[in-house]
């Protein structure tokens, strides 16, 4: 049986036989990478190591590529802020633009273009579609 | 024969070519008789690549190994389903399949449009045969799949064992069906961008299109996972690898297309953004597909990678740069009618909505480019793998469980106090009750937790919509329970089968959160009659056994299996391993029931010492991730079903376009 520790490790680290999983995840028969890593992980924290050291441990061993994602310093952090950086940002443009579309908009639509006479007939035909939806 | 499919690709490409420079300018120079040639020309491109996908088959069937692909992706005792399925198991052979879907879908698309949208149509074509030019000219110039070998091999190299499963004989069908249905779309968007024609029309027009490629993605991903889930052996169903995210990316665009553009129809907003949206999905679909194949991020799916990566470049590069052109040319007919007077309305909660569908997108995209982005800049590779993608796309998850709560049942324009209160508070209660008694329970993964109690508050949404509707028809009508449910769903199909769409997304996150956050799991190497415990189970291991057949070998550990101390099943756990490939893969055991599923693997077994490793996982509610998935099946069938309504909607929309043209011509 496998303490919690020895797996939260093994989900920190990924397995180096190209299969693109964690160490804990891999299955392959004799795998060349996971299943050394596994015993590196037990003999590590057999030696009294917390997480943190070992993972330092491991990503000085064999290069930072080896930890299952980005670290949270240094430019690794673009990687964990963007997402959220770029859904918060959108979420204000949206409501900076709705604040826009509050005041009522004189209809913009060049005339002369196919779709041009029409939006006024459009909207009467989308309302009684709705109507007939509804 | 086989000069036959060399031909037929070549007159393909010279086909598709000529049908894109006819319907240009037969469109420009209002030649109708050019604009049909070229309508024909596409019709032959369908044939021939039929032809040359038929010479293919036939040489896969017959073993004919003097082809170097039929060499390489089969064998003489390879079964007949995985011969058929090897024309997708290798690169050229998946090309050529997908040409072969597009090109079927092009014969489809101007069938059902022989007699409308004249202006559209040229357009259409050239866009849909421009693609099918570039795939065909990757089948004629670079990778052929009739490539003779100097020497004809006596043997096949086989196809690759993982794909040797028959989820992979519908899971990269239903994907590229998924993928290439995204063409039809974009090819509608091009062209009306092309003309001007911005109303309505190649909206309603491509509406059942963009459902269809939208429900083959939805299938296509669930199936991957299904196959991940019997076929790898790890447990689990989803791992984010790139190529994964590759699938997951478009559908989540498509889904939020699906959304907004409900908010074009009936409020005439969102023009431009509903624009982007289906040319973004397209794009995804030519990333995806470069992702495959250019090997720039490491997958699980490597057995596709090739040198066509620049090809794909190149190719989505001209693509983005015709659409910036075009939507820049258009960007005035694109303004529409925004207008939103509080966020307390369906017209916010659909926004939000499509933020967080193209946020979650934006997220797995940037974590799949991520390693590249940090080689160029720092000069080291890293790794983002599924702890990344799971910490940074759940919250948005959650976030979007919420949201389909909310979008179908809070009113247009402005919810009023009353309309909150109808609407949300049994929910709400009913969420929080969940989330308390859960909690109560003992169980304390927080995640699982919030999501549990969205799906009770979504839940209530959706039933309490189905109730009121039945209930009204009832007291309208005078109709029996059933009958009125039958004729709600039925009249407002798009509504209802919506709803049923979203009670099976609903199951797939219930399944996804207790199979991820409640998983028990247990590795053990152990000798016969040993017994390993786990959760309610007790595993006996009772022997082992061997067979040997011409195309793998196999062994299979006999484990009698308990549940709290009472028989319930024998499993066989079993480790194939396939003798041309020369390569083990792991068949799983599966108990699955609608509780749990008993997930047992045959890690490795030792001869001399009779040890045996046995792997265990018990995944809580996974069946209900499949069960969702045939649930939002048949919210798309009911959903995709043509109502009376729909097609008055449509022609009233066409007629509308063309009184304009008339007027513009006047």
């Amino acid at each position: 049986m496998k303490n919690a520790t020895q797996s939260q490790i093994e989900e920190s680290l990924t397995c180096q036989c190209g299969c693109g999983l964690t160490v804990h995840s891999c299955n392959h028969v004799q795998c060349p990478s996971g299943i050394p890593l596994k015993a590196e992980i037990a003999e590590q924290l057999a030696a009294g190591k917390n997480s943190t050291e070992i993972l330092t441990y491991f990503s000085i061993k064999y290069g930072e590529k080896i930890l299952s994602s980005p670290t949270t310093t240094g430019f690794n952090l673009v990687a964990w802020v963007t997402p959220f950086a770029v859904v918060l940002g959108a979420a204000v443009l949206i409501i900076v633009a709705s604040r826009r579309w509050r005041r009522p908009i004189a209809p913009a639509v060049p005339v002369g273009t196919p779709s041009a006479g029409d939006d006024a007939r459009r909207s009467r035909l989308n309302a009684e579609l709705d109507r007939f939806d509804a | 024969m086989v000069e036959i499919g060399v031909l037929a690709l070549r007159l393909a490409l010279i086909g598709g070519l000529y049908a894109v420079l006819a319907a240009i300018f037969g469109a420009q120079m209002r030649r109708p008789a050019l604009v049909r040639s070229s309508r024909q020309a596409a019709y032959a491109v369908h044939a021939l690549v039929a032809a040359a996908a038929l010479v293919l088959w036939h040489a896969l069937i017959t073993r004919d190994f003097s082809l170097e692909y039929v060499a390489s992706y089969s064998s003489s005792t390879l079964a007949l389903p995985y011969r058929i399925a090897a024309l997708w198991g290798g690169q050229a052979g998946s090309l050529l399949f997908w040409v072969l879907i597009l090109t079927t879908m092009s014969t489809v698309v101007h069938l059902q449009n022989r007699e409308r949208n004249e202006a559209l149509m040229p357009y259409v074509t050239a866009t849909l045969m421009t693609i099918a030019a570039f795939f065909l000219a990757l089948l004629v110039f670079i990778t052929g799949p009739f490539e003779r070998l100097p020497v004809p091999a006596t043997e096949g190299a086989d196809l690759n064992p993982l794909l040797q499963n028959y989820w992979m004989m519908i899971h990269p069908p239903s994907l590229y069906l998924g993928y290439v249905g995204c063409s039809v779309p974009f090819a509608f968007a091009i062209a009306a961008l092309a003309t001007g024609r911005l109303g309505d029309v190649w909206i309603r027009t491509t509406r059942r299109w963009t459902l269809f490629a939208w429900f083959f993605l939805s299938v296509g991903n669930l199936l991957g996972a299904r196959w991940a889930y019997e076929e790898l052996g790890w447990g689990g169903y989803w791992a984010w690898d790139p190529v994964e995210n590759a699938a997951f990316m478009p559908w989540l665009v498509c889904t939020a297309f699906l959304h907004s553009v409900m908010i074009q129809e009936k409020k005439n907003m969102l023009k431009m953004w509903n624009m982007v949206l289906v040319l973004l999905t397209f794009c995804l679909t030519i990333f995806g597909t470069f992702l495959t194949r250019s090997g720039i991020v490491s997958s699980v799916h490597s057995f596709t990678q090739s040198g066509l990566g620049p090809f794909f470049v190149a190719f989505l590069l001209a693509i983005i740069a015709i659409v910036v052109v075009l939507v820049t040319m258009r960007r005035e007919l694109l303004r529409g009618e925004n207008e939103i007077d509080s966020f307390l309305s369906r017209e916010a909660a659909f926004l939000f909505n499509n933020l967080l569908f193209v946020g979650i997108a934006f997220a797995t995209f940037w974590g799949t480019i991520f390693p590249v982005i940090s080689e160029a800049v720092r000069g080291i590779k890293i790794t983002v793998g599924p702890p990344f993608f799971n910490k940074v796309n759940t919250p948005l998850g959650l976030a979007l469980l919420f949201m389909t709560g909310i979008g179908p049942v809070i009113a247009w324009r402005r919810a009023s106090a009353r309309n909150l209160r109808r609407s949300f508070t049994v929910p709400l209660l009913l969420g929080f009750v969940t989330g308390i008694a859960i909690f109560a329970s003992g169980w304390r993964n927080y995640y699982a937790v919030v999501c549990f109690s969205l799906s009770a508050f979504v839940l209530a949404t959706i039933f309490m919509e189905f109730y009121r509707g039945t209930r009204a028809r009832q007291a309208l009508m005078g109709e029996t329970p059933a009958r009125a449910l039958s004729n709600l769903v039925g009249k407002n199909r798009r509504r209802y089968g919506g709803y049923v769409i979203h009670v099976g997304v609903v199951m797939v996150f219930i399944g996804v959160a207790a199979s991820s956050a409640f998983r028990l799991e247990e590795q053990e190497t152990i000798k016969k009659g040993a017994v390993v415990n786990v959760g309610a189970f007790e595993l006996t291991y009772k022997d082992i056994h061997f067979t040997d057949g011409a195309h793998y070998s196999s062994m299979l550990a006999e484990i009698e299996v308990k549940k709290n101390g009472t028989f319930v099943e024998t499993m066989f756990p079993e480790k194939r391993f396939y003798k041309k490939q020369q390569q083990p893969t792991t068949e799983v055991a599966l108990r699955s029931t609608l509780i749990e599923d008993l997930y047992l693997v045959l890690g490795s077994y030792d001869d001399a010492s009779g040890l045996m490793t046995l792997i265990v996982f018990v995944n809580p509610l996974v069946n209900w991730i499949w069960i969702g998935g045939l649930v939002l099946v048949l919210g798309t069938v009911i959903v995709m079903s043509p109502t009376a309504a729909e097609q008055r909607a449509l022609a009233a929309a066409l007629a509308v376009e063309e009184r304009g043209l008339e007027a513009a011509l006047r």
